[in-house]
Order: C-alpha cells, then structure tokens, then sequence
C-alpha cells in the first residue's frame, strides 16, 4: 500500500511540474499565436478584396445551396463612405485528403472578386498546386487557377473542364474548389440582394 | 576525452537511429518531402531527444523503476507540447503543413528508446552527448532525403530554384513511394560503405 502512494506521488509532482512549466510557456505564446492568426486572416481578407475597403465580421448564419459545402464565418466589405461593396465567406468544401477552408470574395453585382486558400492537404506537386502562385492555367495571360475565378457570374455553372480550367492531374480539387466558390458565390449573392441598400 | 567524443559519433553513424537502428520511420518518410519540412523537424526532434535525456538522466535517481515509462512519456510530451507552441508561434506556415508529425514525436520510438536505453543508465553530460548525437544522426539523414526528393520532385531545394525550368519535375519523388526509395538506397549505402572498411581493415 506504501509502494502505491508513493508513486503516484512521485508521478503526481512530476506531472505537476511539467503542467506548470506549460502553462509558462503556453502563456508566453499565446498571444504570439493570436497576433499570427489576425495579421493572416487580415492579409486573407485584402487579398480576395484589395483596395481600401473596411471589413467588419457579419453575425448571421448562411444556408450552403450545396449540401457539401459549409460556411464558417462571414464578413461584410464597404467602401469608406459606408456602401456594401460585397461580402467574403469563410468556406469548408471537402477536398481530395482533408477539407478545404478558403475565403471566397463576393461583389455585389454578382460576380466572384477573390478567392484564397487558407488551408489544405492537397498533394504535392498535383493539387496543392491549386494555391500556388506560380502555376498557372493559362499560361499566356499568367492566370492562376483561383485567378480564373476573378469576376465569374456566381450563376456561372462553374465545372471543372466546362467554364473552369482544371488543374492537370487533380480533378477531385478542382471540382472541391469550384463547388466552393460557387456555393459562397449563390448564398451571398441572394443575402446582398435581400438586405439591399442596407 | 575521445570516449565522449565516441558517444557523439555513434549516434551519427555507427548506431544512426534511422539508418542502422531503423526506427521512427514514419515521421520521416512523411517530412522529407521538402526541406523547410526536415528542417523544422529536425528543429523539434533535437529539441525534445536533448532535453527529455538530459532530464531523464538528471532525476533518475528519484524514478521508481516501476513508472519509469510513464514518467519518460511526462517528459517527452512536455517539452514535444513546448516544441509544439514555438514553432506554432514562429513558424505557422511549416507548423502547418507537419503539424501532425511534430505532436507525434511524443510516441517517437527513437525518444522513448534513448530515454530507456541510454539516459536512464547514464550521467547527465553522458546523456547530453548522447542526445546531441542521435539528433545529429537523424537530422542528416532526413534532410538529405528531403534535399534529394525535393530536388528531383521539385526542382528546388529550400524553395529556391536550382534545375532549370525546362526540368520536369518528377511528382513521385515528393509522394510518400519515394520516401521509401530514397531511404532504401541511403540504408543501402551505408551498409555498403561500412562492410567495405571493415574488409580493408582486415
């Protein structure tokens, strides 16, 4: 009986000393973490809608048109005399190993702005190549598979070898973005027409 | 001083935890792929095999021989949690894409079996050699893997651009298949090289 409460004592301070010497470093990186998180969805947000905009996060609940494809968080774009220029949605649409989360900028006649990948486990050098800079679906015009989206009608069709541009190789990407870009494109259209000037 | 000399140098070659002892492969087939990925891996591994040892073999007088395991996996994962935040907080782009592989250092074979085999047996600065070693060992290992998959996958190694861009990559070399490939072939040189200096001794 001895034995037994002396180990868990000995487990129990060990344990103790580590937990605290976490929660040390814990508090000296969270912010760090935090501040990290804020510069890059700020960055995310000027890059499906450059220019000087305000951006301020919309407490309202979307409905996906396509089953597959959720929204997360969801934020407004004005201009800086307060008009709704459009709106940028937080979505998750199932990719080819893991979901797929990606801002998706929305104007308000309708048609797409920006699209950018926040993150993804696409494979290498096939579809990871969906958010990268340098591989390009059309090579003349430099315009990248998420550039092609730029000012697409959201009732576009948006299929993959149809009226977007697949990516060689990953099919099953290409489709998880288009559906994406498109459901973002529908549900926020439709919410900016409803809410009108407001 | 040359024996201490000799516990660093048979973590780098003579016992190298992934080419001669074979352990832990997992996390390396799957980081090599690029090299600011073996990189930040080698970061965090040297990290937790050095200080979990030197700790280790700091208490292991105050160490019951019956939760020893137990208290080894204490260690390993506080300072695998702590590798864990730094990187999160400096670099959250390569965080990102071995995440999953940096948090599973805790269940690391090699870790847990230098903490068993070597710090729990040995003195402090022993262990920190010891540890110094082994990270050495497996830190050159996976970044030449990484510089040779990248290289031929890519065309890059740490994201600059050496073949030239008429060079078509070859994807398998950074799909997991080749990690095996490239291991094989650098097991097998090895093995090759130290066979041939042991029949020119005799």
């Amino acid at each position: 009986m001895n034995k037994i409460v002396k180990l868990a004592v000995v487990l129990g301070v060990i344990s103790a000393i580590a937990g605290g010497i976490l929660a040390g470093v814990y508090q000296f990186t969270a912010p760090v973490i935090e501040a990290r998180n804020q510069a890059a969805l700020k960055a995310g947000l000027l890059e499906v809608f450059p220019g000087n905009y305000k951006f301020s996060e919309l407490k309202i609940k979307l409905k996906s048109p396509d089953p597959a494809v959720t929204f997360g968080k969801i934020y407004k774009v004005e201009d800086s005399s307060g008009n709704l220029v459009g709106m940028i949605l937080d979505v998750t649409t199932p990719g080819d190993q893991a979901p797929i989360e990606m801002l998706v900028g929305v104007n308000r006649n309708g048609t797409i702005n920006g699209v950018k990948i926040l993150k993804s486990l696409e494979t290498p050098g096939l579809g990871a190549n969906a958010s990268n800079p340098h591989y390009y679906v059309n090579k003349k015009k430099k315009i990248t598979f998420l550039g092609q989206f730029k000012g697409k009608k959201v009732t576009d069709p948006f299929i993959p070898k149809k009226d977007v541009i697949a990516i060689t190789g990953a099919t099953i990407t290409s489709t998880a973005v288009s559906r994406g870009v498109k459901a973002a494109g529908v549900a926020a259209y439709e919410y900016m027409q409803k809410a009108g000037g407001s | 001083m040359k024996d201490k000399l000799k516990i660093i140098w048979n973590g780098i070659v003579p016992s190298n935890p992934v080419l001669i002892l074979a352990i832990g492969l997992c996390s390396v087939v799957a980081v090599t792929n690029f090299v600011k990925n073996a990189l930040l891996m080698s970061f965090a591994f040297s990290f937790v095999l050095i200080l979990s040892e030197v700790i280790v073999s700091s208490i292991r007088k105050w160490i019951p021989d019956e939760i020893r395991v137990p208290i080894f996996v204490v260690v390993i994962a506080t300072f695998t949690t702590i590798a864990a935040l730094l990187s999160h907080a400096y670099f959250p782009s390569v965080y990102d894409a071995i995440k999953l592989y940096i948090l599973l250092v805790v269940v690391n074979c090699i870790i847990i079996g230098r903490a068993e085999a070597f710090a729990y047996k040995n003195g402090v600065f022993d262990s920190l050699l010891d540890g110094i070693g082994m990270s050495l060992g497996y830190s050159w290992v996976i970044i030449t893997i990484a510089v040779i998959r990248e290289l031929f996958g890519n065309g890059t190694i740490a994201n600059i651009r050496v073949m030239p861009h008429i060079y078509q990559p070859a994807l398998i070399m950074i799909l997991p298949p080749a990690g095996f490939l490239v291991l094989g072939v650098l097991v097998g040189w090895l093995e090759w090289s130290l066979k041939k200096k042991k029949e020119a001794k005799k």
